[in-house]
């Protein structure tokens, strides 16, 4: 048996034995195959986890928080366009009321002065560190001197600012807003910061159609808590990581595409006078809104960090450029300037308190603005000092004004 | 340019490691090695990269000054004048705002109020770490240690070396001298899997361990004053394992580079918590720079050699100037002087302290540790002072922020510090249990890096 069945093996594994170490061989590529590919799952899905712990940590975000950027903290309801009550992203946390800040309730509490502060993105804050945008810093500022504004009467105990802006608001969106959806909250001072710039866009604004349809209200579908944080990490890397000699080629690049995209004259290249009429009446019809509901506006000039710095920054003006494409740089820094000299004039007009918070950010560093028109915490700051002498003093003008009736009531 | 930044590890070391391999010569890897060490060194600011050409050029014509004279008058002059030159730069721009107001307290001292202006200095980063590369090169080129290089663009690979250049370790020239010699003849297959391997191990202990340590320890500490004992400890614990963890993290992640290119760069942390005496501390921390004190002040000084009395002294002015090596105040100078003392009392009564069991003996050194990290810590004698009376008397105050998160990387830091391998006691081959790990350390680290919260090195003030 030995003797026929060893030349027979030998037959039968001749042939067999490349095709053998060629399946190993495929089979251990397969292996290695699988291996870098479960390496990859594995990268993949640990980068995306630790993404969504760190904001849990850091913000407590929720791991599967639907929210995947600012735009998701506005919302477009019966009452026009506004914050999203409750929602959160990142630092910006909204409160039950859709503004950024921490919970309120719906009417002040007794002995407790309101103020709103409306505006855009540079009230709704950006770049600064959670809890340091102007209006917390506001906040922070009227109560360490509450006890120290000697026109206020004992019953005032402290401010609550809540801070209703968000980005890109135009002031008729405001005016709505304040209509329709502030009246209520018995603010005692509206703090208007216009963005004058926004009459530089394609069409001058206007006020957000209002939504009944009810999709407002209705939840976020579950897919959206799946969007890759990590993918929008990357992209914000990216362009911090672009040097400014590169980023700001490509920026002049896409503001001279928008621009050949459009017929000649176009652009913007002086001071639009109807965009700043429309600016002006936009501005007297907020402010009589304001009163009607029973409060009282303070205004603000708006700042910018070319103001009173002649040798400004080129590459920011091509940053400001990109978002106004139909000025010029040169024109949007002119209408900041115009604008603040119409902004203090209604408020000359209209016995209004005005704060020229452009001269003062003029006079604080760079290091003030984190771009353009954003503050840094510094700006915030300096922002919230001008801000609270402004309505100390119209609190002061309040209670003034107020005092003859009382006498009167009490007579 | 920080290894922990999106700009190092997705552009600069992918760039420098492919161009790198692409080339064959031994002078295009020595020009491409300092070409990019000098990119990585301006990215800080340009100017400082003519500092540092400055102080190749001098130590490099001392280096040829060593080859071609022996009368030992010209020698000494070769190997005085360079570091008289390394160390004035050193001076100027570490020391100098340091010496002015220091003359005018001991002017105030002795009842003259003068005025003395503050310079308007930025310290060039990394200015200790090369200062002492080229110093050790030409102190050992006069001692014969080494043979000084013919070859500049060797010589400024050594200088410029990014991996080693701005926190060190301070890698002597005879330690990868062999290394930059052989540069042409590498595997670049060899060492890739430890200089991964050893590169994410330094980038989890610096972005995940270091940096969550410091997300609680720098707000606590910048409101020391209203502490309570427990918060201070915490505070504490939290930075002596943040900075152990930040630097360590650095030099690991300097050797996993140097493995990248086929240098080995020398271990410069050996688990120094684990230490249990403070002779046994200074063998494992900062390793690379106790022992360029200890062979270039230490042992010249006279070492223990000239009986007790003197031994001490030298200890004491070693670790004095260590100390001031550290920065421009006098808590650096205090803190190494508390370790000049520790190593002497160690000296004098180190037989009763070794009878000690090893888990008291550890705990001890550790807690001496903490002690010394106060003043190392502290801007001002005063905050020291201050953190020390609310660790020791108890305080009522406030913790540190999300106290029961710090706990929790409290005890994973101190698990890791004082019971866990470091890295030179790990092992790099891995198979695929081990690349699944090493894969999920880096992405998580790379979750933070790229969420643009991790900071700069500690080590890089120095």
């Amino acid at each position: 048996m030995a003797t026929t069945s060893a030349p027979l093996n030998t037959k039968l594994s001749q042939p067999d034995a490349p095709d053998v170490r060629r399946d190993e061989r495929a089979r251990s590529a397969g292996t290695g195959l699988a291996g870098w590919l479960l390496i990859v799952l594995v990268f993949v899905f640990s980068v995306e986890f630790a993404c969504r712990v760190e904001d849990w940590v850091m913000y407590r975000m929720p791991i599967l928080s639907r929210y995947r950027s600012l735009d998701d903290l506005v919302v477009r309801d019966a009452m026009g366009m506004h914050g999203r009550p409750n929602a959160r992203f990142e630092k910006w946390v909204m409160n039950d009321l859709g503004m950024r800040g921490p919970p309120t309730t719906k009417t002040p509490a007794p002995g407790t002065v309101r103020v709103i502060t409306v505006g855009a993105s540079e009230t709704f804050g950006l770049r600064e560190s959670p809890n340091r945008e102007y209006p917390r810093q506001l906040e922070d500022s009227l109560n360490a001197q509450v006890s120290r504004v000697s026109c206020s009467r004992p019953e005032i105990r402290r401010f609550e600012v809540l801070n209703a802006a968000f980005a890109g608001m135009g002031l008729p969106t405001i005016e709505q807003d304040v209509r329709n959806r502030l009246a209520p909250l018995g603010a005692k001072i509206v703090v208007i910061y216009p963005s004058p710039a926004s009459y530089l866009d394609e069409q001058a604004p206007a006020a957000a159609r209002p939504d009944s349809s009810g999709q407002a209200e209705q939840a976020m579908p579950l897919r959206r808590a799946l969007y890759p944080r990590a993918l929008s990490r990357m992209r914000e890397q990216l362009k911090q990581a672009l040097p400014e000699v590169i980023k700001t080629p490509l920026r002049a690049r896409q503001t001279r595409a928008m621009v050949a995209a459009h017929p000649p004259g176009w652009r913007f290249e002086s001071v639009p006078s109807d965009r700043l009429a429309q600016y002006d009446a936009d501005l007297r019809r907020l402010i009589g809104t304001i009163r009607r509901v029973g409060a009282t506006p303070v205004l603000v000039t708006h700042a910018n960090e070319f103001v009173g710095r002649p040798s400004a920054d080129a590459p920011m003006l091509i940053a400001w450029e990109k978002f106004y494409p139909r000025a010029t740089g040169r024109t949007i820094i002119a209408v900041d300037s115009v604008a603040r000299a119409l902004t203090i004039a209604a408020g000359a007009d209209s016995g209004v308190v005005t704060v020229d918070a452009a001269r003062t950010l003029a006079g604080q560093p760079l290091s003030a603005f984190a771009d353009f028109v954003h503050f840094t915490d510094l700006g915030a700051s300096v922002m919230a000092g001008v801000v609270r002498d402004g309505v100390v003093g119209a609190v002061c003008s309040a209670v003034e004004s107020a005092a003859p009736a009382d006498r009167g009531g009490a007579r | 340019m920080l290894f922990n930044s999106f700009v190092f590890i997705f552009a600069f070391l992918p760039v420098t490691y492919t161009v790198f391999w692409l080339l064959r010569t031994s002078r295009a890897r020595y020009v491409w090695l300092t070409a990019t060490g000098y990119v990585f060194y301006g990215y800080w600011n340009p100017r400082f990269c003519l500092l540092m050409a400055f102080s190749t050029l001098v130590s490099y014509s001392a280096g040829l000054g060593f080859l071609r004279w022996t009368d030992p008058r010209r020698r000494k002059l070769c190997l005085v004048v360079p570091i008289v030159v390394d160390l004035s730069l050193l001076a100027f721009f570490k020391y100098a705002n340091f010496g002015l107001q220091t003359a005018r307290g001991v002017a105030h001292v002795f009842g003259a109020d003068v005025s003395v202006p503050h310079l308007d200095i930025i310290l060039p980063v990394g200015i200790s770490f090369y200062t002492f590369h080229t110093i050790t090169y030409i102190v050992d080129s006069y001692r014969g240690v080494i043979r000084p290089t013919r070859n500049f663009f060797e010589f400024s690979t050594y200088v410029s070396l990014f991996s080693q250049l701005v926190a060190g370790p301070i890698v002597r020239f005879r330690q990868i001298e062999e290394d930059l010699e052989a540069i042409a003849a590498h595997d670049r297959r060899r060492w890739i899997q430890r200089g991964v391997s050893f590169f994410v191990i330094g980038l989890v202990e610096k972005v995940l361990v270091a940096d969550t340590l410091a997300a609680f320890v720098d707000p606590a500490l910048a409101s020391y004053a209203s502490l309570s004992t427990l918060g201070a400890w915490m505070a504490m614990l939290g930075y002596s394992f943040q900075l152990y963890f930040d630097f360590s993290g650095y030099s690991t992640m300097a050797v996993g580079l140097g493995y990248l290119f086929g240098l080995r760069i020398p271990q410069n942390f050996n688990s120094p918590y684990k230490a249990t005496d403070p002779s046994d501390f200074w063998r494992r921390w900062h390793i690379s720079l106790s022992s360029v004190l200890r062979d270039y002040l230490y042992i010249p000084l006279g070492g223990n050699r000239d009986g007790t009395w003197r031994t001490y002294r030298n200890l004491m002015i070693t670790m004095l100037l260590g100390g001031l090596w550290h920065g421009a105040s006098w808590t650096f100078v205090f803190w190494g002087g508390y370790h000049g003392l520790l190593l002497s009392l160690y000296r004098a009564y180190g037989k009763a302290w070794d009878a000690l069991p090893h888990a008291a003996r550890q705990a001890g050194m550790f807690l001496l540790a903490v002690v010394g990290w106060v003043f190392f810590r502290s801007s001002t004698f005063a905050m020291a002072l201050g953190v020390l009376r609310t660790m020791f008397v108890p305080t009522s105050g406030v913790l540190v922020a999300q106290p029961a998160l710090a706990a929790m990387a409290l005890i994973a830091a101190g698990s890791w510090a004082m019971v866990g391998p470091n890295a030179f006691e790990m092992r790099h081959e891995y198979r695929l249990p081990g690349r699944l790990v090493l894969a999920s350390g880096f992405a998580t680290a790379l979750a933070i890096v790229i969420g643009l919260r991790s900071s700069p090195f500690l080590y890089f003030q120095f």
